[in-house]
């Protein structure tokens, strides 16, 4: 019983040291796309002042998937409210919000913001589209058509392409 | 009812992380930063543990539906360990890839000492089948783990994270919230570093080499 407390509040330890790295992470991801090495992202589809960047769908190996784009705005803050697919009937926009030792995805109801003359983006470990009963599977190659709904900027469909994981073009891996 | 608490969490979730960040940093400095004689910590990417994690002497069912002692099997193994669930649609699909592909890059002396462990925390979704069927899209050396509800509970509580909770979305599926980071057991069967959401490849292509070959020596 003892053993177990203690190492819980190893574990616990260990995430606030993960919380911290996790901020490092962010803050590396997030900085001036000039930045960037690799690849600049070819932007698929525009509607208003907001361009979408790089999508794409995770392969499936079941009926559940999760789709990723970059939403890039150049006038005032809009939000994402909803997201459809051919594929599914069911697309819902989640966050991954991690609580002590533990991550939960959570549905934001209210929609994805979109900052003002800024960007947010979905990608693995963060904010995602949920796909639930995928209806036939995602192989490598394929591709997806999404129909993306903002507040302000309206309707906005484009194809995404599916892939195994997050392309590495956009890291640099160094070593 | 659940869910309409979880509804209001994320603000003061927001509250709670940005604690944990500051409390973190300073942890962190102590921990990787902490002058040269640290026994070679800093050279790791992954989150270093506080204090060592034990690994848990369970007997789960792999997915070939026979028993599986994990502290037998991973002797002379480096072990990384993940709870997760098969209907993850971001989390665990992007650790497993990560490791998958890292895997495929390193040095066989280095890849044939790891094994991949992935413990369902929804068995009832989870058979020995579907683990199969899952993990071999990844790599089809990855082991699956699943049981009754109350050895992958006990599992969990054992392994010293918060047991899984489910979050229902409507139309019949459902969320299981569960550790996020992929536990890495040296072949001393204890962790001394563990690789959240965020890490990936590079933490990987760095850290393997170093468990198989250095292992990790507290200070």
């Amino acid at each position: 019983m003892n053993a177990r407390f203690l190492r819980r509040g190893a574990l616990f330890g260990a995430l606030a040291l993960v919380a911290f790295g996790l901020a490092i992470v962010a803050a590396a991801c997030n900085g001036d796309d000039d930045d960037d090495t690799g690849t600049t992202p070819i932007p698929v589809a525009t509607v208003g002042k907001l361009t979408i960047l790089d999508p794409w769908v995770r392969t499936t190996t079941n009926d559940v998937t999760a789709a990723y784009f970059t939403v890039k705005n150049s006038g005032p803050a809009d939000t994402l409210v909803s997201v459809k697919t051919s594929i599914s009937p069911m697309a819902q926009i989640h966050e991954m919000v991690t609580s002590g030792a533990t991550s939960s995805m959570q549905e934001m109801p209210n929609g994805l913001d979109v900052p003002a003359n800024g960007e947010v983006t979905l990608k693995p470990g963060g904010y995602h589209v949920m796909v639930m009963n995928v209806k036939s599977a995602l192989k490598e190659g394929d591709s997806v058509d999404l129909e993306l709904t903002f507040k302000n900027a309206g309707t906005v469909k484009l194809t995404a392409h599916v892939q195994k994981g997050e392309a590495m073009s956009g890291m640099d891996m160094g070593k | 009812m659940k869910f309409t608490v979880r509804g209001a969490v994320p603000i003061a979730l927001l509250g709670l992380v940005a604690v944990a960040v500051v409390a973190g940093a300073i942890a962190l400095g102590m921990a990787v930063f902490g002058g040269s004689d640290d026994g070679g910590k800093a050279e790791y990417m992954g989150a270093v543990t506080s204090r060592p994690v034990e690994m848990p002497d369970a007997t789960l069912t792999d997915q070939d539906g026979k028993p599986f002692n994990l502290k037998q099997e991973s002797e002379g193994y480096v072990t990384l360990l993940y709870v997760g669930y098969t209907h993850c649609p971001d989390i665990c699909p992007t650790h497993l890839y990560n490791i998958s592909e890292s895997l495929k890059k390193l040095p066989k002396d280095v890849s044939s000492k790891v094994k991949v462990v992935f413990v369902t925390a929804d068995p009832e979704r989870d058979t020995p089948e579907v683990l199969k069927d899952y993990l071999k899209t990844f790599d089809p050396n990855f082991i699956g783990l699943t049981g009754t509800r109350e050895q992958t509970d006990t599992f969990q509580e054992d392994l010293g994270v918060s047991v899984a909770t489910r979050t229902d979305l409507g139309g019949g599926n459902y969320a299981v919230n569960h550790a996020a980071y992929v536990i890495a057991f040296t072949k001393d069967e204890v962790a001394y570093t563990v690789y959240p959401a965020g890490m990936g490849i590079p933490e990987w292509l760095n850290d393997l080499p170093l468990l198989v070959k250095k292992g990790f020596k507290p200070a």
